[in-house]
């Protein structure tokens, strides 16, 4: 409307029906009432952009285990979700960040998925079925033949073999957990829905590793369609998507926003009583903004909440803020190779010393203490694993009783993020107990690159350190990544997981063998007595699994936690 | 010397400033303790995968050839590539330039339309209300941490009045303007799309309110100040003898007189904003080059760090040329040389 009345007004203008004077007043009054328009819109809710037409799931469809029910009964609407970080790529063989993985999971399908439940099962997804060899170097993989990419063209085992060939070529993080295990060109397609892996060396748990490298499965022909020189779509892909999962890429503003529409027809059909007619990831970096943002009404969703918030939303009628506990563990590291803490009789001094229940508390009694090195959230976790290690000044005593440094009078680093109060406050919580045994702790804060740097090799180690780990639902590459001496006794360091710089044969030979092992039995046998030689040397101190918190207007319906940060879109419906 | 020689010659000046600001940048960038190599190749990364990033981006050649490897990309016009997600930085200053550009632009202008006439009526009212309110003001402007600011701004504004969004640049409801140049107000209303143009400068006036504070506080004392001290001139009493309104007086030889000063700072506060949006970038999520290059210098991302500096440092000294040039518009006594 303000556009026809400004171009009536420079039509009179022009023909010189009134004077620049009231050419003039008319361009402003128009402004004006633009102006008034945009403020009453801003007080009132903005309305969801058109929706598509009514999803057509239908059970048969549906490979996964959810049922659809009357899903024509809740028109689609639109979900504004905030993220606390950009998706910089969507490129399926490149980075692995939570934000990228959230929102690439919606555009592409991949071998297997994880429904919902905790601890993560293996949920079938494109593929159906599967077979692995005695010795656990061969395994076939069955695909379901509904799948069909955006392009309406099936997804086949040789868009498998192509998005795994193009992954392992390309080696960048996508590629970490295959590399070493799997090549090129040990991936046949034995017909158009059945692929052939051979690995290099036996692996009992590949099909759960699987699930967690998830690999998103590409259309070779549009990745093809959009190659430059040779690049196999890489500058395109950073973007763009060639998929075949429940949503497609509407808009994608760098920075800002990415919005993806839902496909009405998708081929595994849609859960629950509606859909979304699609949703929108806004980065809102800072946490007190996310609070903001959602209390506001401006986002449905928001993810990694402060936990000094959970009551405020809580308390907010039309609000609610889970509390779940993922993999993401805290540990003390210590260094295994220098120091005071090399010595096994001052690292149990120093697990006895921490108070574990009262940090706890001064989080606000948010945040489950670790029993045993891995959280039990991982198969094979052994809960009833011994020594466990919790606050005991007598028995600390007695631990110290046995080093050189049982009068005290050294001092110790204890390295943290820079700004993580809940890891300055644990290491507070330790300054004080250590300076009842004349220990000194030097409080040292450092931004994220440097303690990654600091973690290369034994001789920069800092002392003490907390560092969070998770390494997915894999027992055997918790064990890899923290404790197995390779990881970080080789010309290009250690990463900040194996900061401990610890180093046991027996451990290194168990950690090999898990692997090649087929047999169930045996492996919970070998990954029970893993989990005890760790307490039992205590290379680190563990401490505890850091909450998941996500928040979200009430009206959003048929959230499911997976064990992850992100949410499952292709569950979720809106409900006013 | 003419004006035509005095810009050449500024600007060639313009190549050894550079070239100075990429010998430091570049230095301080690979000395700062961290790794880079670690960060980008991810905690599960294999020897060989470091390695082989490593040889990509050449950092396992001296230091020297680096440099000049940087600096024979740099004359074909290749700022190089994002360690982490491959981008090429000169895409990505292209995308996120135009949306600090439209906040600088925007803050300058806050802080000149309502600075400028907030130091007029304190020199005029000096050391009554009006005055009082201004200081206030400007000292507020210039001591109050930003960052609490803007929080206060989102919870008041945002969470509890729910007037103006909190974040971002645009709502994510509706459908993005199409791109001419960038600035999401002018290509608006270069569409004529009156409703995108309003929310546009809804999401954009939060942002720009705060960043434009120490502009406006700034102003508002510097201008003051000269005014006051113009005032006091003879060329003033004998205008006013001579019976000449003091409207004229005061708009016409006094403000004009008074602005010299202000307008050279002007420059020199938009080069200041234009490299220092980080924080406010940051709170209100602004996706600018602020934002950029916090995330890049988060993870010791070389190239996008090298890229930022240089071209910032090129904007600030183009600024600078800029306001010099304007300096001698508003006093013809200015002789370039």
């Amino acid at each position: 409307m303000a556009s026809h009345s400004l171009d009536t007004l420079w039509e009179q203008y022009r023909q010189g029906r009134i004077s620049r004077r009231e050419f003039l007043q008319g361009v402003a009054a128009v402004a004006g009432l633009a102006g008034l328009q945009a403020i009453a819109s801003a007080c009132a809710p903005t309305p969801a952009p058109a929706a598509p037409a009514a999803p057509t799931a239908t059970p048969e469809t549906a490979v996964a285990t959810p049922q659809p029910e009357a899903p024509a009964a809740i028109e689609p609407k639109w979900l504004i979700y905030s993220g606390g970080q950009d998706v910089p790529t969507l490129d399926p063989s490149d980075r692995t960040d939570y934000s990228i993985g959230a929102v690439g999971r919606q555009l592409y399908d991949r071998l297997f998925r994880f429904e919902g439940g905790f601890p993560r099962p293996i949920e079938p997804c494109l593929c159906e079925r599967w077979e692995g060899s005695d010795d656990a170097r061969e395994w076939i993989f069955h695909l379901t033949n509904k799948a069909v990419f955006h392009d309406g063209t099936p997804v086949t085992a040789e868009a498998v073999k192509y998005s795994y060939g193009r992954t392992l070529r390309f080696q960048r993080q996508r590629s970490n957990l295959l590399l070493g295990l799997l090549e090129e060109k040990n991936i046949e397609v034995v017909d158009d829905y059945t692929v052939r892996m051979v690995l290099n060396e036996p692996y009992g748990d590949f099909p759960r590793l699987l699930a967690y490298q998830e690999q998103w499965i590409m259309n070779p022909k549009v990745v093809k369609d959009h190659e430059v020189g040779g690049d196999e779509g890489e500058k395109w892909l950073i973007e763009h998507e060639a998929g075949s999962g429940p949503f497609v890429i509407k808009e994608w503003q760098i920075g800002d926003h990415y919005s993806l529409e839902a496909v009405p027809d998708y081929w595994q059909g849609w859960p629950g009583r509606g859909r979304l007619a699609g949703f929108t990831w806004r980065i809102i970096r800072d946490t007190p903004q996310r609070r903001i943002a959602l209390l506001a009404g401006e986002v449905d969703f928001a993810d990694t909440i402060g936990t000094e918030d959970v009551e405020l939303i809580n308390n907010t009628p039309g609000y609610v803020c889970e509390v779940n506990y993922g993999t993401l563990a805290g540990y003390f590291k210590l260094n295994n190779q220098k120091g005071p803490t090399a010595d096994v009789n001052f690292r149990r001094f120093l697990a006895y010393a921490f108070d574990y229940e009262g940090y706890i508390k001064s989080l606000g009694g948010l945040g489950k203490l670790l029993v045993g090195p891995i959280p039990d959230g991982i198969a094979y976790h052994d809960p009833n694993v011994q020594p466990v290690y919790r606050y005991d000044l007598e028995k600390a005593r007695e631990a110290l009783n046995q080093t050189p440094y049982k009068d005290g009078g050294i001092e110790l680093d204890f390295v943290y993020v820079t700004g993580l109060t809940f890891e300055e406050q644990a290491g507070l919580i330790l300054l004080d107990q250590l300076s009842k045994f004349n220990i000194k702790l030097d409080m040292i804060p450092k931004v994220w690159p440097d303690m990654v740097a600091a973690c290369n090799k034994p001789e920069t180690g800092p002392d003490i350190s907390m560092i969070f780990v998770d390494s997915g639902p894999l027992p055997d590459v918790w064990f890899r990544e923290q404790w197995y001496s390779p990881t970080w006794d080789r010309p290009t360091g250690g990463s900040f997981q194996s900061c401990d710089f610890y180093k046991n044969p027996e451990v290194d030979s168990l950690i090999e063998q898990v692997r090649r092992t087929v047999d169930e039995e045996e492996r919970a046998r070998i990954l029970k007595e893993l989990q005890r030689m760790i307490m039992e040397d205590i290379p680190g101190i563990p401490i505890y699994v850091l909450p998941n918190l996500v928040a979200y207007n009430k009206r959003v319906k048929g959230f499911k936690y997976f064990g992850d940060i992100s949410v499952d879109f292709w569950r979720l419906w809106i409900e006013d | 010397m003419r004006l035509r020689d005095y810009v050449i010659r500024r600007l060639l000046l313009v190549i050894p400033v550079l070239f100075g600001l990429s010998v430091v940048t570049f230095v301080v960038s690979r000395m700062v303790p961290g790794d880079p190599v670690k960060l980008a190749a991810g905690p599960q990364a294999k020897p060989e995968e470091i390695q082989r990033l490593i040889e990509e981006f050449g950092l396992d050649k001296p230091l020297v050839i680096q440099y000049l490897n940087y600096m024979k990309g740099l004359f074909q016009g290749n700022l190089g590539r994002s360690m982490l997600n491959r981008h090429l930085v000169r895409d990505d200053l292209a995308k996120y330039f135009p949306a600090t550009l439209e906040l600088v632009l925007v803050s300058m202008a806050f802080a000149i339309v309502i600075g400028i006439p907030a130091a007029v009526l304190a020199a005029v009212y000096r050391d009554r209300w009006p005055d009082q309110v201004s200081r206030i003001i400007a000292l507020s402007g210039i001591s109050m941490p930003l960052f609490w600011l803007a929080i206060m701004l989102q919870l008041i504004l945002g969470q509890w009045l729910r007037l103006l969004p909190i974040s971002g640049r645009f709502d994510p409801r509706l459908p993005y303007p199409r791109e001419i140049t960038g600035l999401l107000l002018l290509d608006t209303l270069l569409l004529g799309d009156l409703k995108s143009f309003f929310v546009a400068l809804k999401y954009i006036f939060l942002p720009a309110l705060t960043q434009s504070l120490i502009a406006l506080a700034l102003i508002m004392r510097l201008l003051r100040a000269d005014i006051l001290e113009v005032l006091q001139k003879d060329f003033v009493r004998m205008a006013r003898a001579n019976g000449i309104p003091e409207r004229i007086i005061l708009f016409k030889y006094v403000l004009k007189n008074g602005l010299i000063a202000t307008v050279s700072m002007l420059g020199f506060l938009f080069g200041f904003l234009l490299g220092g949006s980080v924080m406010v970038e940051t709170v209100f999520n602004w996706p600018g080059l602020g934002l950029y290059s916090m995330n890049s210098a988060l993870s010791l991302d070389f190239q996008p760090i090298m890229g930022i500096t240089l071209f910032v440092g090129l904007l600030f000294t183009l600024v600078n040329l800029a306001t010099d040039l304007m300096y001698g518009v508003l006093d013809p006594r200015i002789r370039y040389g």
